[in-house]
């Protein structure tokens, strides 16, 4: 250590439009996220292998048995591969990255730290949101990438998707994804626990919420169930496949993703806020 | 450094309040029914090196914790460089940097980019500090290494980093040498040292080690149990807390004629036989040691040795706990306070 090289010294004030100081904190939750190369990497790994092994499966199928099996590709391929992506698959990897996100600082114990900065514990939770969306986005748009190469390289001679459809493909991947990564920022920020957090939203995701949504007896209760209110704004038909089997109307379908949204944000805040760091 | 070696001078407490850089008043901080902290009534002058000195689990960490803002009090009031807590903890700790208990950082993420993190929550300005305070903890060379790769002392000297990203006025530091090998701690005393006399930055250091609050600090506070046992510049801590007594040890050829003379010489406070010689307190600085072997020679005593007596932190220290052991609390309330000293008794 030496003692007498010198630190430039502070202003008489902080600088930074708030703009800056947020911009700042975004890039600093984005640089420890997608520098944490196992969880881009298990992400990754789940948005993409499932898509690859779907669409090569599909294909060795079809090129064994023209007649009873389409095409890989194609419009129906293209929606196989959308529900694979943006409700079953893509909300895992979601979880995996809003977990790290909500969970990070705690883990590593360096929440206090920034406490200690004098940096308001709200501005602390907000900035991980926008930090956990970016990669989780940057993740499915990889993953939708990969779709469209299966939908049009195995597409033979099935329509394939116009560009409208596409590009609302596209922010139903990124609407269903997103709202599920925000939930697990918060709820991670809740519990300020990494593998309570990914075993308790994996175990919603893919055992309660499918098992709640076929009991027919809970009837409109069935629609507080989050995929099945995100199911709703997919552009391709769902009703009666995997992930969609509750209807209901465009207005209750908003309320109950902003309804989840709220509730796991307020209570991410609320612990961060108040928790001993 | 030389300096760092040696025990600091007495030298007065400042009590102004403008010139308190950490004052707390009847701060407590409970676990259920138990007081982690107990009426705690701290103040630390602007400008020195404090020492925070207690055994383990005294509440050092918990105090340190409340300061800033990590863990609420259960009542009492606190300031920090002027500004009430909590009411003004951003602007309290603009200028503030800590390490609480052993220093913690993305392990997965270099030590350069972990200062980048905090310096983003700290302000636009604070990244242009990074790289400088690299040089000054001597991490320049290894700063874009993953920080799993650090030993635990550079972990400690990226904390130090990272403290001074604030540009601190107060640096809080709690038990600061963990994992720090010998030549480390050297360092890292002549760099608090440096930072104390030649920047104007005042430490706040938390340890259970006597000696190296000795060292280091020009003043400290003996917690124990959550108590705040008696506070003051390490010198008059040493000594007791009533003042400063200078004491000799003297190897005399003839005792009893050294005895009579001594007692009869206004410069000597007190003087009693001892296994190491004759046991002198001095009524005043401790140059009249002179002048006590002058009158020595002149009543035709050989004086074989003068020794000055240095008085120990340890020795206080043991001596407040083993009272505190008795439930001696009492006696300390008892014990007679200088009003004009900075050593302060102090009770809950």
């Amino acid at each position: 250590m030496s003692a007498t090289e010198s630190v430039p010294p502070a202003p008489a004030r902080p600088g930074g439009s708030l703009t800056t100081v947020a911009a700042q904190m975004f890039g600093a939750d984005f640089l420890k996220l997608r520098r944490k190369l196992s969880t881009v990497i298990w992400s990754l790994v789940l948005a993409l292998a499932p898509l690859a092994i779907f669409f090569v499966v599909r294909a060795i199928q079809h090129s064994s048995t023209p007649a009873e099996h389409p095409p890989a590709g194609g419009l129906d391929g293209f929606s196989d591969g959308l529900r694979l992506l943006a409700l079953f698959m893509g909300p895992l990897a979601a979880i995996l990255i809003g977990a790290e996100a909500g969970a990070g600082d705690h883990a590593a114990g360096v929440f206090r730290d920034l406490v200690v900065t004098g940096r308001s514990r709200l501005a602390l939770f907000a900035a991980r949101v926008p930090a956990a969306l970016a990669l989780c986005w940057s993740v499915m748009l990889g993953g939708f990438a990969l779709l469209l190469i299966g939908t049009f390289v195995f597409a033979s001679n099935m329509p394939t998707p116009s560009g409208t459809l596409i590009l609302e493909a596209i922010g139903f991947t990124l609407l269903a994804t997103g709202v599920v990564c925000t939930v697990a920022v918060g709820l991670a920020s809740l519990t300020t626990s990494r593998p309570a957090t990914i075993t308790a939203l994996i175990g919603w995701q893919l055992v309660a919420s499918p098992l709640i949504a076929n009991i027919e007896s809970l009837g409109g209760a069935r629609d507080a169930v989050l995929s099945q209110s995100l199911a709703h704004f997919s552009p391709v038909a769902l009703h009666g496949h995997m992930g969609s089997v509750v209807s209901m109307g465009a207005a209750t379908a908003i309320l109950v993703a902003a309804l989840w949204l709220a509730v796991f944000l307020g209570l991410g805040a609320w612990r961060t806020r108040t928790m001993d760091a | 450094m030389a300096r760092a070696a040696t025990v600091r001078q007495s030298r007065p407490m400042p009590l102004n309040e403008q010139d308190l850089i950490i004052e707390t008043a009847g701060l407590t901080k409970r676990f259920g029914e138990r007081a982690a902290i107990d009426r705690v009534d701290l103040r630390v002058p602007r400008g020195c090196a404090f020492g925070f000195l207690g055994p383990n689990g005294a509440g050092k960490t918990t105090m340190i914790r409340m300061l800033l803002g990590l863990t609420h009090a259960s009542a009492g009031s606190m300031r920090l460089l002027g500004h009430p807590l909590p009411a003004e903890r951003a602007a309290a700790l603009r200028r503030v940097g800590a390490i609480v208990e052993e220093p913690r950082f993305h392990p997965h993420l270099s030590g350069r980019e972990n200062l980048r993190i905090v310096a983003a929550a700290r302000g636009p300005e604070v990244r242009a500090r990074i790289a400088p305070a690299l040089a000054r903890v001597g991490l320049a060379e290894r700063a874009d290494e993953k920080v799993k790769r650090y030993s635990l002392g550079m972990r400690q000297r990226l904390g130090v980093a990272r403290c001074l990203l604030a540009d601190p006025l107060l640096l809080i530091l709690d038990e600061p040498t963990n994992g720090l090998d010998p030549a480390g701690i050297q360092e890292f005393r002549e760099m608090i040292r440096t930072m104390v006399e030649h920047e104007g930055r005042t430490v706040f250091l938390s340890s259970h080690l006597l000696d190296e609050v000795e060292k280091i600090c020009d003043a400290a506070a003996i917690v124990d149990r959550g108590r705040i046992v008696t506070q003051g510049p390490i010198a008059e801590l040493a000594a007791g807390g009533d003042g400063v007594r200078h004491e000799l040890i003297l190897g005399v050829d003839d005792v009893e004629l050294a005895l009579s003379t001594l007692a009869a010489e206004d410069l000597v406070y007190d003087v009693r036989r001892s296994d190491e010689g004759l046991r002198v307190v001095l009524a005043g600085e401790p140059q009249t040691a002179a002048a006590v072997n002058v009158a020595l020679v002149r009543a035709g005593v050989g004086v074989l040795r003068l020794d000055p007596v240095r008085h120990s932190l340890e020795q206080r220290f043991l001596e407040v706990t083993s009272r505190l052991e008795g439930g001696g609390g009492q006696a300390l309330a008892s014990a007679p306070s200088d009003g004009g000293s900075a050593a302060e008794e102090v009770t809950a």
